[in-house]
């Protein structure tokens, strides 16, 4: 029974997809525009604060290298491989819980992770990597080729009372159709590769927001019950989509509508 | 004046005298129109606007602004300023509630 | 209230996504006024002095056909000129024609700037068009006009 309420409700969304060419196209000089608007970025500022929430609590660049056991030279590269599994942590982190460490370590109260001064500070963290190439390794170690199964079952799992999953919505036969006036995005680096423009301003926010935020975002729409930050499932969706999005050039702050 | 964060960028970030230059300036603001409710307790949110904007370069006032509720959040403004010497280029914004703000930066001509 | 419109939506049967004026400053757009809720017709006259501003090629007012949201809709305007100490643009002025008020901002330049261009983010209640009036040194006026598809999503 449940079953087949599940399946009409798949139905009943594709039935309300239609194709972005026929609900309105955005003309070229119009996506010039928008590009443009990355220029002056609302989040620079944003991450400006991050950068100095960073040099204030963690040691600046040179602190976060030297916790993370690499050079300064070294840590651009080393900061697109993320999320990492890590010894010390026993688990595979995203980088605001390396940052939550660092500051522990240096005696200060960490931020939460769901703060904006975190938020801040980890578009600031993952900025230093700007211009480098995703190059998370998935088959790096066990734990996060787990923490990669994980993402990708949670990622396809239908759940909550609609009976859907990410997939319902961002599976390749739906890209580019358009639900309620919102094209549904590509999550792949052939299309748009969230995982190198996320943190990202949020036009609709007014704020910066992470990549679990937003996912978070997207669970709240399709009620799927809210997973916390920094959970193993929620750093499981980060390494899924981050594998998605490898060899993509990271430019941080993105800006989103 | 308060703490609230702003940013000044010019471009390029390298320039010459006498070049002309592109210079935003960002700021966190709301931009409250005074007629939104707050979702939860029904209250309307009282206006708080950026009404006037100056740029000053060198003690010279080169733009000023009046500016109106519809401005989007985090507004940014974005013009051209033709560099004349080392110095400090400020911004200064006044809201609707008289909160004023001032942000400079240096003006470091390239040869 | 948002959820609940995007979820009307999904199990809609008609497969039309319709363009939703549901989003709260579009109410709060209409409802504006106080002291400076100027109709476009008298916002104009006010900057001109009842002269009136000619349409003219030399402005150029880029804003985008279609705006992905309502809430920060990118608006540019150039305007040819030398910008020397006897020719040069004092100011440049944006108004959202449909918004209760219509004035967003005037811009005063001086032969400093060495270029006439502003650029900012507007919010806009709804579709309409967007203008620009340009004050020359010599007293006269310019204008251009330009219209916004306003579609607003409900998703996120
Ligand atoms: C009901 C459909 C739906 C479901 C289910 C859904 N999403 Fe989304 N998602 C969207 C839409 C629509 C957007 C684009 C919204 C916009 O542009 O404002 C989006 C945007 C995103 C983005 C940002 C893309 C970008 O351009 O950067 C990410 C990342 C994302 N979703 C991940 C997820 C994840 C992870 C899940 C599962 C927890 C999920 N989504 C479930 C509809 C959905």
């Amino acid at each position: 029974m449940k079953g087949t309420i599940k399946i009409v409700l798949s139905l009943t969304l594709l039935w309300s997809l239609s194709f972005a060419s026929e609900q309105f196209s955005m003309s070229d000089a119009d996506r010039e525009m928008y590009a443009e608007m990355l220029e002056d970025n609302p989040a620079d500022i944003m991450v400006g604060n991050g950068s100095e929430l960073l040099e204030e609590y963690c040691g600046g660049d040179a602190g976060l290298a030297e916790f993370l056991n690499v050079s300064e030279d070294e840590l651009p590269a080393y900061i697109a491989g993320f999320p990492r599994y890590l010894k010390d942590f026993k688990q595979v982190v995203a980088l605001d819980q390396v940052l939550q460490a660092l500051m522990s370590k240096n005696g200060h109260k960490p931020f939460a992770l769901k703060s904006s001064d975190m938020f801040d500070m980890g578009a600031y963290a993952k900025s230093i990597a700007n211009g480098e190439k995703i190059q998370i390794d998935v088959d790096a170690n066990k734990h996060i080729k787990e923490s990669y199964e994980l993402g990708k079952l949670t990622f396809e799992q239908k759940r909550g009372s609609r009976g859907l999953s990410c997939l319902s919505c961002h599976s390749s036969q739906v890209i580019g159709s358009v639900l309620r006036t919102q094209p549904l995005p590509d999550l792949s680096a052939k299309g748009n590769a969230p995982a190198a423009t996320w943190p990202a301003y949020r036009m609709t926010k007014s704020s910066l927001r992470t990549l679990q935020r937003r996912f978070q975002g997207c669970m709240n729409n399709a009620l799927l019950a809210v997973i916390p930050l920094g959970s193993p499932e929620m750093v499981g969706l980060e390494v899924y989509l981050t594998q998605e999005a490898k060899g993509f050039e990271i430019a941080i702050p993105g800006l989103k509508r | 004046m308060s703490s609230r964060k702003s940013l000044i960028k010019i471009k390029p970030k390298s320039y010459k005298d006498g070049e002309i230059v592109k210079v935003s300036f960002m700021v966190m603001h709301p931009m409250e129109t005074g007629m939104r409710k707050d979702k939860k307790t029904k209250e309307v949110i009282p206006a708080k606007y950026i009404n006037s904007v100056k740029f000053d370069y060198n003690g010279k006032v080169i733009t000023t602004m009046n500016v109106w509720e519809s401005l989007s959040t985090n507004p940014v403004f974005t013009t051209y300023m033709k560099v004349n010497g080392e110095g400090k280029l400020s911004v200064t914004f006044s809201d609707s509630t008289g909160e004023v703000h001032e942000k400079s930066i240096k003006i470091k001509p390239k040869g | 209230m948002q959820r609940r419109d995007f979820f009307k939506q999904l199990g809609a049967v008609a497969a039309v996504a319709a363009i939703s004026p549901a989003i709260s400053f579009a109410d709060e757009a209409k409802k504006l006024s106080g002291p400076n809720d100027l109709s476009y017709k008298a916002a104009v006259d006010a900057i001109t002095g009842g002269k009136g501003a000619e349409e003219s090629s030399k402005v150029n007012l880029k804003v985008p056909e279609i705006a992905e949201n309502g809430a920060v809709v990118p608006v540019t305007v150039e305007v040819e000129s030398p910008m020397t100490d006897s020719d040069y643009v004092k100011s440049i002025h944006i108004l959202a024609t449909k918004n209760a008020n219509t004035r967003c901002i005037d811009v005063h330049l001086t032969p400093s700037n060495g270029k006439a261009m502003f650029a900012t983010r507007i919010k806009l209640g709804g579709t309409q068009d967007v203008a620009t009036v340009v004050a020359l040194s010599d007293g006269t006026f310019l204008t251009a006009t330009q219209n916004v598809k306003v579609t607003i999503g409900g998703c996120g």
